[in-house]
């Protein structure tokens, strides 16, 4: 329960942490609050032979707006965002997720930024983020790009990162105030894994709906028309096809009846929040 | 390495490895056995203390990362007003008994009662979920919060957000403050080298049934026959296959080799043989193979059977896969089929291109193309946060 030796940089700005990343001839783990990587080392499950701690870097740990969009710095961490110590442009939601992540003591040092290059498909985030159209902002010394989560997130534990590249922010659209939103999810216990989630958003002055299932082994189910309700985007709660969902957890490998059953549950109390 | 701390309020200096995490420096340097260690992953609470006046759990915080931070630990808490508070609500309540949560329980408690206005129950025991007590059933402990939390808004004393931090980022990680610590050498690598006595290739790979199956396809735009013989050209089937790499072939239908695989910051390297029988009467064929990776110190046994079945009037092959596999060690305990499958669905889709692109001819250098360092593979691997529930829900009892 000791983690296996390595080198560490915590270098002192996002030109030398870039620097550090680009010249890594080799495997290098990017560390920012070591929440979801310090128990993997402890267990060695990884060993690294070299960390970058980014955790310091004042360009992370910041906040900007952007027009309507926020841009989170990676490293702002889910406790900065419960307290409401950055700005809100979801009307809530943003604080009301944080809360719900793992346990105070963790979220005082877990980041946004690292939970999603993480990739866990049980993170919050990922489920949440996805279904506010969020994206991430990704630099390397060679320049910058900007990928949606939907995009960034591959698999489970898989992004579309590309060696000596880094997660700096993430860019999250402000949520109209007519916007509804749902969230729901099943934990054993509270600030444990989730088993199933789902988040949904419904925007009645575009017509439009976003249902994001999260917690299965692969990337989330994203649903952006309303299939899921008959093609309607009216009477969400009566017309949620619910063998629909099920069909489509299949198709994602969720083999087991009972887990899909569980998955369809959540979804359908987060489909009844958001529903108006 | 070198780092300078301030724990309960005295400056201190200590040399470490990166590896170290706080509380060993803590305990085994300072003396300070306050702070508890239980299950060192972050699930239990006991190691939780104050990072810069915030609760952090100091099993999965590296010492080096806190340098220049204030540490507060259970003996640093003496004179604090809301602790004695609590240790007097904890006696009253019966709220300990053995007494091995109870520095992380009070540290969480505090953390409670300073940002939590006028909690029910319910609240209480949510804040305190990141804790586990094994003796006490919490009926006590939550009581004593409560009973603190409401004498003192009784007392006029508000709870505040935040518990007044106005800064962001992870708490003990200072920006700036990180003169001591840039870098160390790159330590000599440890990873054990595979004794050539061991003679991997005189293993026979077991023909036993593996524990766990499932059905793969994919299409490629080849006649069956050519897909059949591609997939009887071993080092080609190797190239085409991400990650895996041959270091001996004793015997034309034996392999000697290696797998590497890397599922996020996973990474393993399977190192083994494998064995391939082939059927031209009806195109089918099975590689029967076993590995182990030494890091982890798991092994694997697995069977890929593929069948070349036609479409598009034979232009086309639909390969049929079953892939089997069985895991044991410390990887295997907590092997979940999900992970595995998206994984190999992702492997099989690399494979596949790669193999159209060598019956077409896309690559000018078909005869040896690079072996991909795809970013996956877990027929042998499962994955951390398996384990790490796992883990918690043993420890947690049934």
């Amino acid at each position: 329960m000791k983690a296996a030796s390595f080198a560490y940089g915590r270098p002192n700005s996002m030109s030398d942490a870039l620097a550090l990343l680009a010249d890594a001839d080799g495997e290098i783990r990017i560390m920012a609050g070591g929440q979801s990587l310090g128990p993997m080392l402890n267990l060695r499950l990884v060993q690294p032979p070299r960390i970058v701690d980014i955790a310091g870097l004042a360009e992370l740990r910041s906040v900007e707006r952007d027009g309507e969009a926020l841009v989170i710095g990676a490293c702002v961490t889910h406790a900065d965002i419960e307290d409401g110590r950055i700005p809100d442009v979801t009307q809530g939601v943003l604080p009301r997720i944080a809360r719900g992540i793992a346990y105070r003591a963790v979220r005082n040092r877990g980041t946004i930024g690292g939970s999603l290059g993480h990739a866990d498909p049980a993170a919050d985030w990922v489920t949440t983020l996805a279904a506010l159209g969020a994206s991430v902002q990704l630099t390397s010394s060679a320049g910058r790009r900007d990928l949606a989560v939907t995009e960034f997130i591959q698999g489970a534990l898989q992004t579309a990162l590309r060696p000596g590249e880094l997660v700096t922010a993430i860019r999250l659209p402000s949520l109209s105030p007519a916007a509804r939103f749902g969230y729901a999810k099943a934990c054993r216990k509270p600030g444990e894994f989730a088993h199933a989630m789902a988040a949904v958003l419904i925007e009645p002055d575009t017509a439009r709906s976003r249902i994001v299932i999260g917690a299965i082994d692969t990337t989330p189910i994203v649903i952006d028309d309303s299939s899921l309700f008959g093609g309607a985007i009216t009477e969400f709660r009566q017309s949620f096809d619910r063998d629909l969902a099920d069909r489509l957890l299949m198709q994602a490998g969720v083999t087991d009846p009972a887990a899909r059953h569980i998955h369809v549950s959540v979804l359908a109390r987060a489909i009844a929040e958001a529903a108006p | 390495m070198k780092l300078q701390l301030t724990v309960n309020g005295t400056t201190t200096e200590a040399t470490v490895e990166p590896r170290t995490h706080l509380a060993d420096v803590l305990r085994d340097q300072l003396d300070l056995t306050g702070t508890h260690l239980g299950c060192e992953h972050g699930v239990c609470g006991a190691c939780t203390l104050l990072l810069d006046g915030a609760p952090a759990r100091s099993c999965i915080t590296l010492a080096v990362a806190c340098d220049g931070a204030a540490v507060t630990t259970i003996e640093g808490l003496d004179e604090d007003e809301i602790a004695a508070e609590l240790r007097t609500a904890f006696a009253r309540e019966h709220a300990l008994q053995c007494g091995y949560c109870t520095p992380g329980m009070i540290m969480s408690a505090r953390d409670l009662v300073l940002r939590l206005d006028r909690p029910d129950e319910q609240a209480i025991r949510v804040g305190l979920s990141g804790n586990l007590c094994r003796c006490t059933g919490y009926v006590g402990i939550v009581r004593a919060v409560r009973a603190v939390i409401e004498a003192r808004r009784q007392r006029g004393i508000a709870a505040v957000v935040g518990a007044g931090r106005t800064t962001l980022g992870p708490v003990g990680s200072q920006p700036g403050a990180i003169a001591t610590a840039t870098s160390s050498a790159l330590p000599p690598v440890t990873e054990m080298k595979l004794s050539r006595g061991v003679a991997l290739g005189t293993l026979d790979p077991p023909t036993a049934v593996p524990a766990k199956s499932f059905d793969a396809s994919f299409t490629v735009n080849a006649a069956p026959e050519h897909v059949f013989a591609l997939f009887g050209n071993v080092e080609t089937l190797a190239a085409c296959f991400p990650g895996a790499t041959i270091t001996a072939m004793p015997a034309p239908d034996h392999i000697e080799g290696e797998i590497r695989v890397a599922i996020g910051p996973l990474s393993a390297v399977f190192r083994g043989s494998a064995r391939i029988d082939r059927n031209a009467a009806d195109l089918s064929g099975r590689l029967i193979g076993t590995g182990r990776d030494q890091r982890s110190r798991t092994s694997t046994s697995g069977q890929i059977s593929w069948r070349m079945l036609p479409i598009d009037q034979g232009r086309a092959t639909r390969v049929a896969l079953t892939i089997g596999y069985s895991l044991s060690g410390p990887l295997a305990q907590i092997a979940r089929d999900g992970l595995v499958r998206d994984l190999a669905s992702r492997i099989t889709t690399t494979f596949a291109q790669n193999c159209d692109r060598h019956l077409n001819g896309t690559t000018s250098s078909a005869e040896t193309p690079e072996p991909q360092r795809l970013n996956a593979l877990a027929l042998l691997l499962d994955v951390a946060r398996q384990r790490l529930t796992g883990l918690a829900r043993r420890m947690r009892g049934p």
